[in-house]
């Protein structure tokens, strides 16, 4: 399970990262998407030493969950969705400016 | 009260006032006093924070929800923490003065004294949170609000600058998770305190190296340290006057304090190699940031690669890491918020008299003309960032280059002076093309522009601090000599008396 785990988070980390070196800001943002997921992911695999046991159940205590990365990845998640949604609204306005969504046609900043 | 709460109000009195100033959105006026009075009385609190500091000598700790240390939220503020709050909060209220006297259309806009203030409680949780979670928490919030004031800039490329800046930063808060994810699989805890004693026991965890460098990039991304700076002269120039001037004097400070938490509390043993790193990014940001605002055509973005510059001494005093080198790199932190906040509102405040709304030296050249008064408030800004006594940048120059020959650094001192020649060669261009140069057409300029008033006083405490700067130096080097004993911190977080019953 452990295993497993580890090499799904691998390929998206990969998948993620690959997309964030696109021209095409959209498939970019969506890059970002995809590694904020890898991330949270990673997270909670920290905490979960046992594999799929839940946080609070009456099993002893070797056999339990940690709880504490739980609560780090909710507070992540929030987070990256708040972020990616300013970020996906501030696409909008930019690829409504240019007309475009190839990075190197968006080049106001390069005077 | 409990003294210990008093922690809380540097976070809640702005959080509260974001919240009140929404409300009163439909009158402008009174919602800037608000959010002015607001940030006067959260400074008030870190100042008695600060003063609390002094007088127990300890951190002021406080643990939201009276969980025994290592487990809950702690929030604690010792020597660098309470003054580095209280610097923010300063130059914070400062920025809501210039807003209030500002012309600029964003002003108006209903959330942006919310979105203000969101800044400040960002900035102060981050510096008084005792984990690194919560540090990300609140540096989140202070990213998202920096980057929505930059979108909403009267400068129409705010909304590139800003999706520049925040798909960088998002990319930084990953990092940041990545180094969380490991410290707490090798450790167990995110409470620093906890985190650098259980270092010290155990320093052997195979993922420790690799949440060492995920924190460093993390911090070198937010005070834009020279390889990680590319956003950063785009994000201060296209950003509204009064915000930018918070992003460049401020919130590039982060990354300092998160550069010394990690060399002098967290990882102590294992940051001979980042200390390295920190001096030879510092030089090369120094020499870089220097040429570069040389080549720029555009007030605001020099002051932004000034600020490169600038935080490449402080890094330096970091990195040397001595008692004298960190008391300077201190000295530099406080002493350069108060010079680049001023800068950058006289250049705005140059800009906003022009016709076109721009900083760029061929609309604002010889517009200063008609500005005198802004001409000596711009001409001792310069002097200080050059670091030429009697302001307060010459006491931050001689200290880091003091420190630095203290421990035959020779090499490195004569590189920062050179970086010292560049700034006046720059900061001297500027003034000249503003306020020498003839007006090409009279009619070119406004007959009012924005207020002088914040950079008036900060121009004011340059000059004050500069002529007697014994307190800060003194405050600087026991904040030095508290950082440089780990244990000292450790102690009275994990020694915490916490209230029973609560």
């Amino acid at each position: 399970m452990q295993v497993l785990t580890a090499i799904a988070i691998g390929i998206l980390f990969a998948i993620g990262i690959f997309q964030m070196l696109r021209r095409n800001v959209i498939r970019s943002a969506i890059g970002l998407i995809i590694l904020s997921n890898a991330i949270n992911l990673f997270l909670l695999s920290t905490g979960d030493f046992q594999g799929i046991q839940p946080a609070y159940v009456d099993t002893p205590a070797e056999l339990r969950s940690d709880a504490l990365p739980q609560a780090l990845v909710l507070t992540a998640i929030v987070i990256s969705m708040g972020g990616i949604a300013f970020v996906l609204s501030i696409l909008y306005t930019i690829s409504a400016r240019y007309k475009t969504s190839d990075l190197d046609e968006i080049k106001g900043l390069k005077n | 009260m409990m003294t210990n709460q008093i922690v809380l109000l540097p976070i809640l009195i702005p959080l509260a006032g974001a919240f009140l100033v929404l409300l009163l959105h439909n009158w402008k006026t009174w919602q800037a006093r608000t959010a002015f009075a607001i940030m006067l009385l959260s400074l008030a609190s870190s100042a008695w924070l600060l003063y609390q500091v002094w007088l127990t000598d300890e951190a002021v700790v406080f643990q939201l929800g009276g969980w025994i240390v290592p487990y809950g939220i702690s929030l604690i503020a010792d020597y660098l923490s309470a003054f580095l709050v209280l610097m923010s909060q300063l130059v914070l209220l400062l920025g809501v003065a210039y807003a209030m006297g500002a012309k600029d259309n964003n002003i108006s806009y209903p959330t942006f004294y919310t979105l203000f203030l969101t800044i400040g409680v960002g900035l102060t949780g981050a510096l008084l949170s005792g984990d690194f979670f919560n540090l990300f928490v609140f540096a989140e919030l202070l990213v998202i609000s920096g980057t929505i004031l930059t979108a909403i800039s009267d400068d129409r490329l705010g909304a590139e600058a800003a999706y520049k800046y925040f798909y960088i930063s998002l990319l930084a808060s990953a990092f940041l998770l990545l180094g969380i994810g490991s410290l707490y699989i090798s450790y167990g805890s995110l409470n620093m305190a906890d985190l650098a004693a259980r270092i010290q026991a155990n320093p052997g965890k195979p993922l420790l190296p690799f949440a060492i460098a995920l924190l460093t990039a993390t911090f070198m991304v937010k005070s834009a340290v020279f390889p990680f700076h590319f956003w950063q002269p785009d994000f201060h120039t296209a950003a509204p006057t009064a915000v930018s001037a918070m992003l460049s004097s401020v919130v590039v400070k982060l990354g300092v304090y998160g550069f010394l938490r990690m060399t002098t509390l967290v990882f102590v043993d294992q940051s001979e190699t980042l200390k390295m790193l920190l001096i030879v990014l510092g030089v090369v940001g120094v020499i870089f940031g220097g040429l570069s605002a040389i080549a720029t055509k555009n007030a605001k973005r020099m002051l932004a690669y000034s600020t490169l510059a600038q935080v490449g001494f402080i890094l330096i005093g970091i990195g040397w890491g001595t008692m004298l080198s960190i008391a300077a790199a201190l000295v530099f932190t406080f002493n350069h918020s108060l010079i680049k906040a001023a800068m950058l509102m006289l250049a705005g405040s140059v800009a906003s008299r022009s016709k076109v709304k721009s900083a760029a030296f061929e609309v604002v050249s010889g517009v200063g003309r008609s500005m005198p008064y802004a001409g000596v408030l711009f001409f001792i800004g310069c002097l200080a960032l050059a670091g030429i006594p009697p302001t307060n940048g010459f006491i931050n120059k001689y200290l880091v280059i003091e420190s630095g020959i203290d421990i035959n650094a020779l090499i490195v001192v004569i590189l920062l002076a050179l970086g010292g020649i560049l700034t006046l060669i720059y900061t001297m261009r500027a003034f000249q093309k503003i306020w020498w140069y003839p007006l090409p057409d009279m009619d070119q300029h406004k007959a009012y522009g924005d207020r002088l008033i914040a950079p008036s006083l900060l121009i004011l405490l340059v000059i004050v601090l500069g002529l007697w700067a014994q307190p800060l130096i003194q405050y600087s080097e026991v904040t030095s000599a508290w950082l440089l004993n780990s244990q000292n911190y450790i102690q009275s977080v994990l020694d915490a008396i916490i209230p029973q019953g609560g």
